[in-house]
């Protein structure tokens, strides 16, 4: 009984440890979004995670603050556009929130 | 949040997205029922042909995705290896596409050298256009990962030897009115389907600019 509940506790603090901005689910489907080409814009984003315009800026200002994400402003032709970009940092960090949540389950 | 995060699934999800839009299915579609109206044109405006049958398809391609596609989904880049797919494809266009074209003119000319066009009753040509537009289009449907243009590969690699028998019995141009006509009207009204979709599920934001945020 006693170990069980050590074991419980040290899978508890490991869980603790898990990025919360990544862990976030509508943040998550974003990353991980990203985290699979180059560049993508605003709207292709919100095609592909179903949130709304509201919903997905909030949520990329969170990640941009956390520097998962960055913004490269462009010009297509004459107007300005914007392109979503994952950084180094971002790969890093959704790479170990993916292991993290793995070892996680496995042990479960 | 016991859901596997399937990487490779969610890239190709977003890469076939960008095919949702029917724009290719109509682009061959017009290409097939052009070949199948070629011989009535040919009759009409002689060479001019060519500049009402070739056009089409790519502009329908490169316009569509502008106007229609772009402004609904947005724009994405892909990585490295779908670009590498890209070039590849493009690499071997410019050399396949050349020697078929050569190989249709000198058939459409009768000025193939030897005897090669009176080989096998005269399928030769036509079975080696056909294998070449099926290998030409399987490649490309293997390098960019999109799988109806194996169907196209399929409809135009069968279609030129069929319309080459069909000649034999009914005569142009009901031969590839049969052949290139019906699939390509098929084509044409499954991409219009598919747009007619994808308009509707996709419409133009109404803030202009989403993207400029």
């Amino acid at each position: 009984m006693k170990n069980n509940n050590t074991k419980s506790k040290k899978e508890l603090k490991k869980i603790k440890t898990v990025d919360k901005i990544i862990h976030e689910p509508a943040r998550l489907n974003i990353m991980a979004h990203l985290y699979v080409v180059e560049s993508a814009d605003f709207l292709f984003i919100m095609r592909q995670t179903d949130l709304t315009f509201g919903n997905l800026s909030a949520h990329m200002s969170k990640l941009e603050e956390a520097g998962y994400i960055e913004i490269i402003k462009e010009f297509i032709g004459k107007k300005p556009h914007t392109m979503l970009k994952i950084t180094d940092k971002g790969k890093q960090e959704f790479d170990d929130y993916r292991k993290k949540m793995k070892q996680f389950f496995n042990e479960l | 949040m016991t859901e596997k995060i399937d990487l490779r699934e969610i890239e190709k999800k977003s890469y076939r997205f960008t095919f949702k839009d029917g724009i290719y299915d109509i682009a061959y579609g017009t290409l097939l029922l052009s070949f199948a109206l070629a011989p009535i044109l040919r009759e009409i405006i002689y060479l001019w042909y060519i500049i009402i049958v070739i056009p089409p398809a790519p502009l329908i391609i490169i316009l569509g995705k502008r106007l229609i596609t772009v402004p609904r989904i947005g724009i994405v880049k892909f990585d490295k290896k779908r670009t590498k797919s890209m070039k590849k494809m493009i690499f071997l266009s410019a050399v396949l596409v050349p020697i078929t074209i050569l190989i249709l003119i000198l058939t459409i000319t009768n000025i193939f050298p030897g005897d090669i066009g009176s080989l096998m009753n005269g399928y030769t040509i036509p079975i080696v256009a056909g294998i070449f537009a099926i290998i030409l289009l399987s490649i490309g449907a293997y390098l960019l990962d999109f799988p109806n243009m194996y169907l196209y590969g399929a409809i135009i690699g069968l279609g030129i030897p069929i319309t080459e028998i069909l000649q034999r019995y009914i005569g142009s141009p009901t031969d590839g009115i049969i052949t290139f006509g019906i699939s390509g009207l098929i084509l044409l009204i499954f991409g219009l389907y598919n747009l007619s979709k994808f308009i509707q599920k996709y419409p133009i934001p109404k803030s202009g600019l989403i993207n400029e945020k």
